[in-house]
């Protein structure tokens, strides 16, 4: 109510207040007002400035990924052994497709040799993991069938097919090298090199970011960038692709044959220590691994460890010789049985007291022969030359999973291990490290690591390996090796050795036999490991191949018997395939046995 | 104030001067504003000038853009042509390589009745000699190649 006493003027004044304090209070609510805006820009720009720009970003652009083509692994001559390829999926809407789908079903099995029904099945949505607006019709189809059929149905007026990235891993060569080479899963690589080498196969993907228009099209002159894809590194592997697959074929065909559990098959250049077939049976298609069990999708020869018997005499005899203790002329008398502290000790096939030489023992393969002359070896001394031969240590070729075996501890060590240690008993290999170990006489006594890449690759464990990275390191002296394969040469002279298959018509060849023993659950269960391993041409070996055959059963296996074959078909076909000439030389005439009235180059 | 009074004694000492010479001079020292000249440049070439340059400015800038826009049509028609090109070409490579698939080449091999040679023998051709013991391959040689059963993972 307004006082009526009061002149105007007075009244208006009191009504609006002073004109300071009326301009007190607008600068008070102005300040209000624009400290929530400030407060505002800060929280826009202060706290979370990205998010909200990408927000802004992602209505009108649009990100592509532009997939790294991933790298090859080849083998040593460059042909593939896993490629890649560009490849699409073909995907459906089926709330668009059903309508008209047995017309396009047709038409997209018989461009893409599908199965009529399991496509009528996504175009319809009624396929596994399916949804109204999205169902895969094809995966991995090659980019240009693909294309093909989809340009084909949408000219047909066919509508709702879309075509998205879906690279393609081939493996050309099915299950040759599949053992080394391994194979991808539909997230990632799930085992051998396009496992452990991912990193340098993988490569980087790529993206490219485009403004749409609000219908989705692309702007021809919009703003865009291109982060152009990093492909992958391709890794050569030093297989030959053709004696990969012919060791495989010839070794499959053995453990056939015998009716073994599974077989390995190691060949090595001896100066370069390159593994030049690799072979595990059984093994998978890398482009079917689930046909496979999947025990049989990784490398035997590296992940399993066996007791290698025999060969094992190889590096015991050689160490021995190196030590200075016997030549391979030393003259033995061996029982026929040998009884040490904890068990009775005897050979493949009994016999009386025998005057063998130490190539007779070889020759024979003899253990109580070997025990006999191993007996001269210092404490330990035994231990540490198989250390050196590469035992109880994982090669580290590249591929995960490698066992390293069992090379008894310097404190396990002692002379009941070392009796059994000197025959191939109680110390446990991979088949590349026997390989490799033999490889070392082979080599005129050095050892140089096996590689499986050619030049160097990185594992995705951070290890480098590959040819670049092996070294060497002599094991035994050069004369200790050349007397060890004059002793060798000895195993496959049918008058003399036990194992005339191994015989390569004009060449000259050195090689053991191996009759083990094999360890299930901790126990022998009366079930063999077969083996052989040589190396030819004896005097100026290009090749050491090492064969192992688990479990066989048909028949009487043995080394030579069993074994023996296969490594005579690969070794004559690595040599033929390389054309390796025999050296001319003629072969070792070392005495295996001695005394009155025996033949010096005869056998008991 | 003093400037009025400076000005003042100026035109006094100015009249001081003049009424010493001729009153003539005294009139010519009057100065006088300068009649300005009015010309009135033409309009039209400016003008078209400056139409010129928009209209061109814009139709050529229209058509520079009309261009970027086609090659970038061009561009994108070549560009899914090379891709459907390598894809070709990636197809054809794929062939050759399961044809050159050393399974593919046994099974043909074996087909026309080849088998693998077994003892490996060298000929050397400068001399003539062989090295080796050539011996026929017999059907023996050949690899099987096919797995005949499946066989056990364990047992």
């Amino acid at each position: 109510m307004r006082d009526p006493v009061r002149p105007n003027e007075q009244s208006r004044g009191s009504r609006r207040g002073s004109p300071h304090l009326r301009l007190k209070v607008g600068f008070l609510l102005m300040a209000i007002v624009l400290s929530f805006f400030a407060a505002r820009l800060v929280q826009l720009q202060g706290f979370d400035p990205h998010s909200y720009a990408q927000a802004a970003e992602k209505e009108n652009l649009h990100t592509q990924v532009l997939p790294a083509q991933r790298g090859r692994i080849l083998d040593r001559n460059g042909e593939p052994l896993a490629d890649s390829a560009d490849g699409l999926m073909i995907t459906a809407a089926p709330s668009i497709t059903a309508e008209k789908a047995p017309e396009l079903a047709t038409l997209l099995a018989t461009k893409l040799d599908l199965d009529y029904s399991t496509v009528l099945a996504a175009l319809t949505g009624r396929s596994r993991g399916s949804t109204a607006l999205f169902a895969y019709v094809a995966r991995k189809v090659p980019a240009a069938k693909a294309t093909e059929a989809v340009d084909d149905a949408r000219a047909q007026g066919f509508k709702g097919l879309y075509l998205d990235d879906d690279p393609i891993r081939e493996y050309p060569a099915g299950d040759v090298a599949a053992n080394i080479v391994g194979f991808l899963g539909t997230d990632g690589p799930l085992a051998g090199l396009e496992k452990s080498l991912n990193g340098e196969l993988a490569g980087k993907d790529g993206k490219t970011t485009y403004e749409v228009a609000s219908q989705g099209t692309r702007i021809p002159l919009g703003d865009s960038t291109t982060v152009e894809p990093v492909n992958g590194t391709d890794v050569r592997t030093t297989i030959d692709g053709e004696l990969q697959y012919y060791a495989q074929r010839v070794l499959r065909q053995a453990d056939e044959q015998w009716d073994a559990l599974n077989g390995m098959a190691v060949v090595q250049d001896v100066k370069t220590g390159e593994i030049l077939a690799l072979a595990d049976d059984p093994t998978f298609d890398a482009s079917n691994p689930g046909a496979s069990p999947k025990a049989d999708r990784g490398a035997r020869s590296l992940s399993e460890v066996y007791e290698p018997g025999s060969v094992e005499k190889v590096l015991t005899l050689s160490s021995l010789i190196d030590a200075g203790k016997v030549t391979d002329r030393t003259q033995l008398v061996v029982p026929g049985e040998l009884h040490r502290q904890d068990r009775v000790i005897h050979d493949w096939f009994s016999h009386g007291t025998l005057h063998l030489t130490l190539a007779g023992v070889v020759a024979q393969s003899s253990n109580i022969g070997t025990v006999l002359a191993a007996d001269k070896f210092g404490n330990g001394q035994l231990r540490q030359y198989l250390d050196r031969f590469g035992l109880g240590r994982r090669t580290n070729v590249g591929l995960a999973g490698e066992s390293p075996g069992i090379l008894p501890s310097t404190a396990q060590w002692n002379h009941q291990i070392q009796d059994r240690v000197d025959f191939g008993q109680s110390v446990s290999v991979n088949a590349l490290q026997m390989a490799s170990a033999v490889n070392t006489v082979a080599n005129g006594g050095v050892r140089i690591d096996p590689s499986l890449i050619l030049g160097h690759a990185t594992t995705d464990s951070g290890q480098v390996v590959g040819t670049d990275e092996a070294t060497s390191r002599r094991v035994v002296s050069e004369q200790a090796a050349t007397q060890m394969m004059k002793m060798m040469e000895r195993v496959p002279d049918p008058r003399t050795g036990v194992a005339p298959q191994t015989q390569i018509a004009g060449y000259r060849v050195a090689g053991k036999t191996g009759t083990a023993q094999r360890a299930v659950d901790g126990r022998y269960d009366g079930s063999l490991t077969v083996s052989y391993a040589g190396f030819a041409p004896a005097d100026n070996p290009r090749f050491t191949v090492y064969v192992v055959i688990n479990d066989p059963r048909a028949g009487h296996a043995g080394g030579g018997s069993t074994a023996g074959p296969v490594w005579q078909k690969i070794m004559s076909f690595a040599l033929r395939r390389y054309g390796v000439a025999p050296t001319g030389a003629k072969a070792s005439d070392l005495p295996t046995m001695w005394g009155k009235g025996v033949d010096p180059h005869g056998r008991p | 104030m003093s400037n009025t009074a400076a000005a003042a004694a100026a035109v006094r000492s100015v009249r001081r001067i003049a009424s010493w010479t001729d009153p003539a001079a005294l009139q010519r020292a009057r100065l006088t504003v300068v009649p300005r000249t009015r010309r009135t440049a033409p309009r039209l070439p400016f003008i078209a000038l400056i139409t010129t340059l928009l209209l061109g400015g814009v139709i050529g800038l229209l058509m520079f853009n009309t261009s970027m826009q086609q090659a970038a049509f061009v561009e994108n028609r070549l560009r899914v042509q090379a891709d459907n090109l390598a894809a070709r070409q990636q197809a054809l490579e794929s062939d050759l390589q399961r044809l050159n698939d050393p399974e593919t080449i046994a099974v043909k091999a074996q087909a026309h009745g080849m088998v693998m040679p077994g003892s490996p023998a060298v000929l050397n051709i400068a001399t003539g000699k062989i090295a080796g013991v050539p011996m026929p391959a017999t059907p023996a040689n050949n690899v099987q190649l096919w797995a005949t059963h499946r066989r056990p993972t364990a047992r």
